[in-house]
């Protein structure tokens, strides 16, 4: 019944509160007092239509720049936990670039998921501050700051043709710095918040039976680097929250997979399969290709092997192409658990060969849980996207009705540029360390598997909503 | 920028057969073996002069996989031009082209220019489809034809221009009823009015070149 009503407040106002009012639960940042008065509220239509088409959605990425923060204080989950702990920090702003970190008080309780939330985006891509005072990292936030206004100048689409006289569209510098988020060389310096923060992580880790509700409602904000890559396993349901179980139901299931290598593999060049493993084969090296990560045999082999095997066992699907990049943020955190400098240069053929075998089972199992939710995204013509493209569509004409508009008035159709964000779950939108960090969020939804879309997997009541209401109507 | 007429293209064929490396090649002069592949469908656009007048080029670079084939035919409506590409060193990709002529015959606008491409050229040594015999399918289901190395650079500006050049005829012949967008053919901001005066008075069938 609850969920009714929001379907039905989403569908009936008309006045999306998000747009409206700087909102800024505990995932969001204080808004510049400055901005908060010319947000458009209940601006008149008709007149100054000019000046209006310029500034909202101006203001709306002005008001959301600091999503590429990187000091930024989310969490607010642990602040009861310790709330003697953690000294309050003053209120700072941030719309002028380069981003001045805002900080929320840290004794503030606020719902951090107040229904009506809108700067979503922000709230995700806000990176976690250990991962950015890492040293030697200090041009990921150059990096991630240019993809946040390549982001911003589509999105303005005003120069949308000057922007297209060259290819590729993806920028070449995040590419190969994207990945950096996990490296554990350079010790980040801990705040205390953090700290606590990672403590709560390993003591529900520690648990003989792991709370899966407290470690979803934590990892909602963010999975601390160290122990993200056993959060990510338990959070997919790969692994069972208890804790004896574990040991054992990982063995059998990483001799699983290497069972149906053993069973399977050989087939790539039947008759029946060669189709699929020669495209398998032919993407993998067009698979992040400007990350010497990916272009070893050693990486290759793995990712091969891994799309193969999934393929085979998903017939309704098959191989699709974009599924390959959802094998590489596994592949990187569970990579990560093993390695202390750059991953991107490391050499994988190094590991003993258990652990380069204990990475790619618990990647294609992880994989395999997280395309469980997401099948019909990649079944005859993919209705799971099409079906997350409407919603989308709904939501922004909503949310910022003037670049709706403008949409439609230069017959731009949101499949033609959001197809790829829902069919690659934004692997190609953004660095990799905003992926994954946006993936903890996913992993939190994930099981079980309500919401089936990039969009749906983050929770906040306007997503949610919105992608129910959207499969609602869903026709196959 | 300013332009008489932009011509909508839509680049397909197989998966891995060099569709977007045409493409960058053409906009961007360089070759790049190693790319992201092409999901959806991602654009280019590059001015062109013919007769002596400025044509820009929008380019839809499209996805080959046949798991997005639903997603493409979306993009066919409103091409003015289409290049469809094979690889001269995979005989498949050659024996897919009935597929995609048909689709492509099916959701564009019948008049819609065909360049059919066998690119590679540059591997002569792997050579899998004679070039006689990209010829022979090109004169049996009138498509115009070129062999092309994205790598090399051979004859990508020309696949481009003279796919071009059969729109800027077709239009000068009146065919192509230029004022209907769907066409894959706008007439550039400062030739619209002229363009639309003279096309007023005398319906669809108009020829844009009367108006330069």
């Amino acid at each position: 019944m609850a969920t009714d009503n929001r379907i039905n407040f989403w569908r009936k106002s008309a006045k999306v509160p998000g747009s409206i009012q700087p909102v800024y639960g505990a995932q969001h940042p204080p808004l510049d007092p400055r901005i908060q008065h010319t947000f458009p509220k209940d601006t008149p239509k008709a007149n100054s239509l000019k000046t209006k088409k310029a500034s909202s959605f101006h203001e709306f990425a002005r008001s959301t720049n600091d999503a590429w923060d990187i000091d930024d204080e989310e969490d607010e989950d642990f602040a009861p936990c310790h709330p003697a702990t953690l000294p309050p920090t003053p209120h700072s702003t941030s719309h002028a670039p380069p981003p001045p970190p805002p900080s929320q008080p840290a004794d503030s309780n606020g719902d951090p998921r107040s229904p009506g939330q809108l700067d979503v985006a922000a709230a995700e891509l806000r990176l976690r501050p250990e991962e950015d005072t890492a040293g030697g990292q200090v041009n990921g936030r150059v990096v991630v700051k240019s993809s946040s206004e390549a982001l911003l100048n589509t999105n303005t689409a005003r120069s949308t043709l000057q922007k297209q006289q060259s290819l590729p569209v993806r920028p070449i510098i995040p590419l190969v710095a994207r990945i950096s988020d996990q490296n554990s060389s350079g010790a980040p310096t801990m705040t205390v918040r953090d700290k606590s923060r990672l403590d709560k992580f390993k003591y529900l880790l520690s648990c003989p039976n792991t709370d899966l509700e407290e470690l979803r409602k934590h990892s909602w904000s963010g999975i601390p680097r160290e122990v993200r890559p056993i959060t990510w396993r338990l959070l997919s349901g790969y692994l069972p929250a208890n804790m004896e179980r574990r040991e054992q139901v990982l063995k059998r299931k990483r001799d699983e997979y290497f069972g149906f290598i053993e069973q399977y593999y050989h087939s790539r060049t039947d008759e029946t399969y060669r189709d699929t493993y020669r495209q398998i084969h032919i993407d993998i090296p067009r698979t992040n290709p400007l990350i010497p990560l990916f272009q070893q045999p050693t990486v290759q082999e793995v990712f091969e092997r891994i799309l193969f095997i999934w393929a085979i066992r998903h017939p309704a699907s098959g191989y699709v192409q974009g599924i390959n990049d959802l094998v590489t943020p596994f592949f990187v955190v569970f990579l990560s658990e093993f390695v202390e400098e750059d991953v991107e240069n490391f050499d994988v053929a190094s590991l003993p060969l258990d652990t380069q075998r204990n990475i790619e089972a618990d990647s294609f199992w992880c994989m395999t849980k997280l395309l469980d939710g997401i099948q019909d995204n990649y079944t005859f013509a993919q209705p799971g996207i099409q079906n997350k493209v409407k919603a989308l569509e709904e939501l922004v004409s909503r949310i910022d009705e003037d670049i709706h508009n403008y949409f439609k008035r230069n017959e731009v159709e949101y499949l033609q540029f959001a197809f790829r964000w829902m069919n690659n779950l934004l692997m190609r939108e953004l660095p990799l360390r905003c992926t994954i960090r946006l993936w903890d969020t996913y992993q939190v939804t994930l099981t079980p598997p309500l919401y089936s879309t990039p969009l749906g997997h983050i929770p906040g009541d306007i997503n949610t909503s919105t992608v129910q209401y959207a499969s609602g109507t869903h026709t196959r | 920028m300013a332009y008489a007429y932009l011509f909508k293209y839509i680049i397909i064929g197989d998966t891995g057969v060099g569709k977007s490396c045409l493409l960058l090649q053409f906009t961007d002069k360089r070759f790049q073996p190693v790319h992201d592949l092409t999901i959806g469908v991602e654009f280019g656009a590059r001015m062109i002069t013919i007769d002596g007048k400025q044509i820009k080029l929008q380019i839809w670079d499209t996805a080959g996989q046949e798991s997005f084939r639903s997603i493409t035919r979306s993009y066919y409506r409103g091409a003015a031009g289409a290049l469809l590409v094979y690889d001269i060193t995979r005989r498949d990709t050659f024996n897919h082209l009935t597929t995609w002529l048909e689709d492509a015959r099916q959701h564009s606008n019948s008049n819609m220019v065909i360049m059919l491409i066998g690119n590679k050229s540059d591997l002569e040594s792997r050579r899998e489809v004679k070039k006689e015999e990209g010829e022979a399918f090109a004169r049996e289901h009138g498509l115009i034809f070129m062999e092309t190395s994205a790598k090399t650079a051979s004859n990508v500006e020309e696949a481009f221009i003279n796919t071009a050049k059969e729109i800027y005829e077709k239009i000068q012949e009146g065919v192509f009823d230029i004022n209907n967008e769907a066409n894959g053919i706008k007439i550039g901001p400062q030739h619209a009015a002229t363009n639309s005066t003279l096309s007023g008075s005398q319906g669809g069938q108009q020829a844009g070149g009367g108006c330069c």
